[in-house]
């Protein structure tokens, strides 16, 4: 008699116990948010923490708790109010020029035949350098004895002789053209970049179709850049907005205190005259405006790209 | 291989945290080792060297002090590590250091008014005992005593040594007041004889006087530019209050009264503002507004102007360059217009959280000491010294482009002598210095009148020393 060997089945071979993607993008992350949390987020509850206290490091330092008396104190203090209009005076007309230039240098590079590298290594070479450097640079240039500028203009035998840095109608103007100088190459690279990337579909359809180059500008290349527009807009804002290094190597928040912005204030208040508890008040009604004037220049952004992605 | 991630990055953390204990365990008791007493520098090996560093001031005068430094090192066994600060930051750092006690600096160098809030908070460490113990070597009765005085005493200690002044006088264009047509034009229009001004009234005539459009004559010749009465530091930095004090202390004033009241509105004080921004800017070069001591040199030098109103004297190496630059230029120097003037100094103090102060004391001795001082002195440095002040060698015709100033700070710091500012002994002094400049300024660039910016300056003291009453220690 055959006896009948009953195989007993093999158990499945014990699955490997992997990570899940939630745990493992959490993995992913964590460095990067040790490295924040250090660095942004202790920095900044501390802040908030010597904002409620009597905080003067050359006069015995951090001290007892003084509630809102420094939020009251710095919101009713008119300089502190000064420095806002002249940071939100500068931000205005900065943004509009160099938003402006940077567009049309773009669009220039763009419709250019020949030369577009060497154009644009050209155009990158003021961002290549500090700020602070190159206001010191400027500071020479805007010189009304050795400067260069009132040299040019001599030659032009114009009866004008301004005093770049040392006339109070003109202290603002002159920061406005240096950071322009400075930084409508990047605001022109960004919208170039945008331009280049958009698709060439639509606009020889439109050729086709006759369309005119304005109205081609107006319903599809306007249209399509917008996104990058209002990124490089928005991030052009907030950099004017906390504009330091200019000030501090060029004007000095001369002449007078007529280019004195808020960040310079709070540089002076705290690392000049070490009252921390003014400055990190500053500092966190500064924070908070940036916040949500950024929350509501994105949203639309923000919206528009949730839209494309869920469209995809 | 998710897993051996997780088990890379936990090794990686593992190792990362015991090299760093043991960097840790083997830095540690360098830090905390107790002050010895070197060996001597002959003997000494560079391992044995005890580590000193030095905050001081980039770009002024390093080559002497590397000389210095050299010699320090060579008669002891220090090895001195000299931090270069712009000028600009330097307070900001030594106090970011002093508040965090980091050590970080041994020897700090600090402005005559910063040494009562070093001295307030216990940043820095009283020398009274070291200075009686070595008073052979320290010979702290040679300093100037003005200068011992509004730059190291407060509240009845000695807080260093000075080794640096800046105090002022004034320098002028020698060849255009001997001019006999210049001479004989002034006697016309003002009715006295042109000289280097002794007073503001003067100082006001000449520099009018000698103010010219590009055309018009100068000693007889056409000028080729615009040709001004006066350089001015009217810019948004310090020194336009240093120009000021000396016209306030004069007036009789000061911007602290002696029981600390806050006077900087006071009428000497809106005299000086509005005799500054009305009867003498007007006849400097435009630039005035943008510039501190530097630029009014460069002016100098580049025969833009007749002379300056009160001025840092230890400049004069700079200022006596105009007899290269401009054909025919002869400079003078004098001892201020009334012959009251800003004093100052910036001085060498230890760090309370020096690991090892009486290395850093024996540098500071050194530096402010007599040997050092004269290596300075024949390098151009303006030496805070009498004896060295007075050294034959220093007042001789070829030491003249470096030294010609040692005469006149002598006569100075003698007519100075009780004359010194509250300001210098305020725990607040500091603050109230740097935050003056600035306001003063704008009234120099007409945004505000002297009195609205006196008005705003008042009121900035009051918040900062919490009344209208600053505290003053003499």
């Amino acid at each position: 008699m055959e006896s009948a060997v009953i195989e007993k089945p093999k158990p499945a071979p014990k699955a490997k116990k992997t990570m899940s993607d939630k745990w493992y993008g959490g993995l992913l992350i964590t460095p990067a948010m040790v490295i924040i949390l250090i660095f942004a987020l202790i920095p900044l509850f501390y802040a908030v923490n010597v904002s409620f206290r009597h905080a003067d490091l050359t006069m015995g330092g951090i001290q007892g708790w003084v509630g809102l008396n420094n939020y009251r104190t710095v919101l009713h203090e008119a300089k502190f109010w000064a420095t806002v209009k002249t940071t939100l005076v500068f931000t205005c007309v900065a943004i509009i020029v160099e938003m402006s230039l940077g567009v049309l240098i773009a669009f220039l590079i763009y419709g250019a035949t020949w030369g577009k590298g060497l154009i644009r290594s050209l155009v990158i070479l003021p961002l290549a350098t500090a700020p602070a450097v190159t206001g010191l640079f400027w500071r020479y240039l805007y010189d009304t004895q050795f400067g260069p500028f009132n040299y040019f203009i001599s030659l032009l035998g114009l009866p004008w002789h301004p005093n770049w840095l040392g006339d109070i109608k003109l202290g603002m103007a002159s920061l406005i053209i240096f950071d322009t100088w400075l930084w409508v190459p990047f605001v022109a690279l960004i919208v170039l970049a945008g331009l280049q990337s958009l698709p060439k579909e639509p606009f020889e359809a439109a050729e086709l179709d006759g369309a005119s180059t304005f109205r081609v500008l107006r319903t599809l290349t306007a249209p399509m850049l917008g996104p990058v527009l209002t990124l490089v807009f928005i991030l052009r804002t907030i950099d004017l907005l906390r504009l330091y290094d200019s000030v501090a190597t060029l004007t000095r928040s001369g002449p007078g205190d007529t280019t004195e912005t808020m960040t310079y204030y709070l540089y002076r208040q705290g690392l000049v005259f070490f009252r921390m508890d003014y400055a990190s008040t500053m500092a966190l009604l500064f924070m908070f405006a940036v916040i949500v004037a950024s929350g509501f220049a994105l949203r639309p952004l923000l919206t528009r790209l949730a839209k494309r992605a869920g469209a995809r | 291989m998710k897993g051996n991630l997780w088990k890379s990055i936990c090794l990686f953390m593992i190792v990362a945290m015991l090299i760093s204990a043991c960097a840790t365990a083997t830095t540690a008791p360098a830090t905390v080792a107790p002050a010895t007493s070197a060996p001597a520098a002959a003997t000494c090996k560079d391992a044995d060297r005890v580590p000193i560093s030095w905050s001081t001031i980039a770009g002024f005068y390093t080559d002497a002090m590397t000389k210095i430094v050299s010699d320090f090192e060579a008669t002891h066994c220090v090895k001195v590590t000299v931090v270069n600060i712009d000028n600009s930051q330097l307070y900001d750092k030594q106090i970011i250091e002093a508040v965090g006690n980091t050590g970080a600096y041994d020897v700090f160098t600090m402005e005559t008014a910063e040494k009562a809030s070093f001295a307030e908070n216990n940043y820095i460490l009283p020398m009274d005992d070291y200075i009686n113990a070595n008073s052979a070597a320290v010979d702290y009765n040679d300093v100037a005593p003005i200068l011992a005085d509004i730059t190291t005493r407060y509240k009845g200690h000695i807080w260093g040594l000075p080794y640096y002044t800046y105090t002022q006088g004034q320098f002028f264009r020698q060849d255009l007041f001997d001019d006999p047509t210049e001479q004989a034009a002034f006697k016309a229009k003002y009715g006295y004889d042109l000289t280097p001004p002794q007073t503001w009234d003067q100082t006001h005539d000449v520099a009018e006087f000698f103010t010219r459009k590009a055309g018009e004559n100068l000693k007889g010749v056409p000028l080729t530019k615009d040709f001004y009465g006066i350089g001015l530091m009217a810019g948004p930095y310090q020194e336009i209050q240093d120009e000021l004090l000396g016209m306030i202390i004069w007036k009789g004033s000061d911007v602290l009264a002696n029981d600390g009241t806050i006077t900087v509105n006071d009428a000497a004080n809106e005299w000086a503002l509005d005799f500054y921004v009305n009867q003498l800017l007007p006849f400097a070069p435009p630039a005035a507004t943008t510039v501190t001591y530097d630029g009014v040199m460069n002016q100098m030098q580049d025969c833009q102007i007749a002379m300056t109103a009160n001025f840092f004297l230890d400049q004069w190496p700079n200022a006596v360059k105009t007899e290269q630059s401009c054909p025919g230029a002869v400079m003078g120097i004098g001892e201020g217009i009334e012959k009251t003037v800003y004093v100052g100094a910036f001085l060498l103090g230890v760090s309370s959280s020096s690991k090892h102060p009486k290395e850093a004391m024996d540098f500071v001795a050194y530096v402010g000491g007599k040997e050092a001082q004269t290596t300075f002195a024949s390098m151009g440095g303006s030496t805070t010294r009498i004896s060295v002040l007075s050294d034959p060698q220093f007042n001789t015709p070829e030491s003249r482009p470096f030294t010609a100033h040692f005469a006149v700070l002598l006569k100075v710091f003698q007519n100075m002598t009780g004359k010194n500012s509250n300001l210098f002994y305020s725990p607040f002094g500091a603050k109230l210095y740097n935050s003056e400049g600035l306001i003063e300024h704008k009234a120099a660039v007409h945004e505000v009148t002297p009195a609205e910016s006196l008005k705003e300056l008042y009121d900035t003291w009051v918040q900062y020393c919490g009344g209208t009453i600053c505290t003053v220690n003499r």
